[in-house]
């Protein structure tokens, strides 16, 4: 069996699927180092020793993210935009509209019934929003930031936090913790705020049914339903969203060999 | 010097950029000797009915232009940052009213570093708020900093019409008049009626001339690279009412009807594979970056919504025309809807597969209509659109990633809209 591997090298993670010629997913991982790290180097050796493979099993190799040109095995790279909508569009087909919340950027996507991207926007330069914003307010309140999920599911009430900008929001929470606000409660306001901006941007983009979180943030339940009430609206999140961007770049390496003749599906 | 950049060939200058450098050093140069002189010279907002100075035999420069110059050269961060922290100036205005200012007050010190193209001291104040609204504030700070006057004609603002109302032409004509009157006062000099109409014919000449250049970009493939506009409309902002401006956009038209003829395009001996529309101000200080990643992509900016701003079209003599043409040649003077349906229409004459768009931080004005303006493209003129944040002189806003992410995933959906065609 021959397989290709794609790889996602963002600011904070960095992550890789390989897939079988078939289109099967065939292993996946994931580094919580991002570009300019080990982390590219981490991801690609964990998945390859994880899975017996060598570097000669892999017919090509795909990459996208943030750290997508300095990656020196690549055969190729794409922009995470399309990788994303294309990896969504393979978890979900009726998915007409992504949100991805990655480290340093967030993108909407739409997609039409084929599965191509109609249009694009993505966040101004700001870090509102944005994945970094959640681990900075995580390493404030000593949590990871995987639990903010779960905490926000505990709280009693949502705290306003009214700053978008991460350094003054940083000061604002340093504040409500100092006034002995519930953790809880503190998080499911952190996670309302991203929330908010990035339903500002989705609306710039259009919504249309059906909407899908892609990213590492979309394992972040808090976040995904206080998203999902702000565009009043469902958002499906698939068990591997996180590996959207990687899954993409898997298929277009399997793509691109087949327009050479060198796949067979 | 490493080898390879020492064997790195300098690229050949065209004649007539040549000549643009030229004629911009002998403008700057006859204003310098003027001021030595203690004669008149003016600082002029870009889109000022230059006809008048032209006319009495005046130098302008131009504080706009002068602030993309410096900016391109990356020049500008110490006025920027004198403007910022001495003047205590906000860094939320425009910044090329912040470049301007923080160098009016530098240029008046003793023994101040010389950034070319040196300003001269200004005199006096030539201002219409034609294209920017902020122009009003930043001039009204520039003449209580320098305690010199302002020529100043108000241009209205044209809601809901293409066509400014007589009242508004009648308000502007009269603004010219009485501004002719006062600069004799100033000057001391008589307005010379018969020269003016050849300065206006001069004036049309270019516009028109400069007008068919553009339209030559139309043509697949370009026979220019859509970047070199912004370096030749710099003639008809300093110079509209000047021959020597003819001469340079003759030599111009020769050249590029040689590129048509050979099959060759300024762009560079690799084809354009996408063409693209450009929406807002240059990136000045980013714009070799941004030329060198469009370059990556194949993609050519073949045109801009930008460099129509200076075709001040009217009959030679017919002054009503004239400010009309004053009113509406910048399309900031319009409405978001009037605004977009000129880009849809440049879009379709240029065959552009996309579009791009400057979030310039400084220009509320124009970044206003960004996000509305991109649906309206993408309804009428069905090509997709991207934005990316930067600046026109401040560089702190632009991010070298965050364009080429932008301009790559642009680049990947025209690429898929082509396949599918």
């Amino acid at each position: 069996m021959q397989y290709v591997l794609g790889i996602d090298i963002g600011s904070t993670a960095s992550k890789a699927v390989i897939m079988t010629y078939d289109r099967e997913i065939y292993a996946k991982t994931v580094v919580p180092h991002g570009t300019g790290s080990i982390g590219p180097k981490q991801v690609y050796e964990k998945i390859l020793s994880e899975n017996n493979l060598k570097k000669e099993d892999l017919s090509r190799i795909l990459v996208t993210g943030y750290g997508r040109f300095v990656f020196d095995d690549a055969d190729n790279q794409k922009s995470e935009i399309s990788c994303h909508a294309k990896g969504i569009n393979f978890l979900n087909p009726e998915v007409r509209t992504i949100i991805d919340i990655g480290g340093q950027d967030v993108k909407a996507i739409r997609l039409n019934e084929k599965g191509m991207i109609l249009n694009f926007v993505m966040n101004d330069k700001c870090a509102a929003g944005t994945g970094r914003f959640l681990d900075t307010m995580a390493n404030i309140l000593n949590v990871k930031t995987s639990e903010l999920g779960s905490l926000s599911e505990k709280a009693e009430k949502v705290v306003t936090i009214s700053n978008t900008c991460t350094v003054f929001a940083e000061s604002e929470v340093i504040s409500q913790l100092s006034n002995n606000v519930r953790l809880e409660d503190l998080v499911a306001g952190i996670n309302k705020s991203v929330a908010k901006r990035v339903a500002s941007l989705a609306f710039r983009v259009g919504i249309a049914t059906e909407v899908a979180m892609s990213g590492g943030v979309a394992l972040n339940k808090g976040v995904v339903k206080s998203l999902s009430e702000e565009l009043k609206i469902d958002i499906f999140v698939h068990e591997d969203c996180q590996f959207a961007g990687a899954l993409g770049a898997a298929l277009f390496a399997l793509e691109e060999l087949e327009k050479k003749g060198d796949a067979i599906t | 010097m490493s080898k390879t950049q020492e064997q790195k060939p300098k690229r050949q200058l065209a004649k007539s950029m040549i000549m643009v450098n030229e004629q911009t050093a002998k403008v700057y140069a006859e204003a310098r000797e003027a001021a030595e002189k203690g004669e008149p010279i003016g600082w002029s907002t870009a889109i000022f009915p230059q006809e008048l100075c032209e006319t009495f035999g005046i130098p302008l420069v131009y504080p706009e232009n002068n602030a993309a110059a410096v900016s391109a050269r990356h020049l500008g961060g110490q006025f920027i940052s004198h403007a910022e922290g001495e003047m205590r100036y906000p860094i939320n205005i425009c910044s090329y009213a912040r470049l301007n200012i923080g160098m009016a007050d530098k240029i008046t010190q003793p023994g101040w570093e010389k950034v070319e193209p040196a300003m001269p001291v200004p005199t006096f104040l030539t201002l219409a708020n034609n294209s920017c609204t902020q122009l009003m504030k930043w001039y009204e700070n520039l003449s209580r900093n320098l305690d010199i006057p302002i020529f100043f004609v108000d241009c209205l603002y044209n809601y809901y019409e293409e066509e400014p109302a007589p009242h508004k032409v009648k308000y502007v004509r009269n603004q010219i008049e009485n501004t002719i009157k006062k600069m004799e006062e100033f000057f001391g000099k008589k307005f010379d009626w018969d020269k003016f109409l050849e300065v206006q014919k001069i004036s049309q000449i270019n516009r028109i001339m400069f007008n068919e250049i553009v339209s030559l970009n139309s043509r697949k493939p370009a026979p220019m690279n859509g970047f070199d506009l912004f370096n030749y409309m710099s003639s008809l902002v300093l110079c509209r009412g000047k021959e020597s401006t003819t001469r340079i956009l003759e030599q111009l038209k020769k050249e590029i009807e040689e590129h048509i003829a050979n099959g060759t395009s300024t762009y560079g001996s690799k084809p354009e594979q996408y063409r693209v529309h450009w929406e807002g101000i240059a990136c000045w200080p980013n714009l070799g970056y941004n030329l060198k990643t469009l370059k990556k992509y194949d993609v050519n900016c073949v045109m801009n919504g930008y460099v129509t701003a200076w075709d001040v079209a009217y009959e030679p003599g017919d002054m009503d025309g004239m400010a009309k043409a004053y009113q509406t040649s910048s399309t900031n003077s319009f409405s978001t809807p009037s605004i977009m349906e000129k880009r849809t229409e440049s879009i379709e004459k240029f065959s552009c597969d996309g579009m791009l768009c400057h979030v310039n931080r400084s220009c509320k004005l124009m970044t206003f209509h960004i996000f509305v303006g991109r649906d309206i493209i993408e309804e009428k003129a069905k090509i997709p659109t991207t934005n990316f944040d930067g600046d026109q002189s401040d560089t702190r806003v632009f991010s070298e990633a965050q364009f080429e992410t932008r301009l790559q995933g642009l680049v990947e959906v025209m690429k898929a809209n082509k396949e599918a065609k």
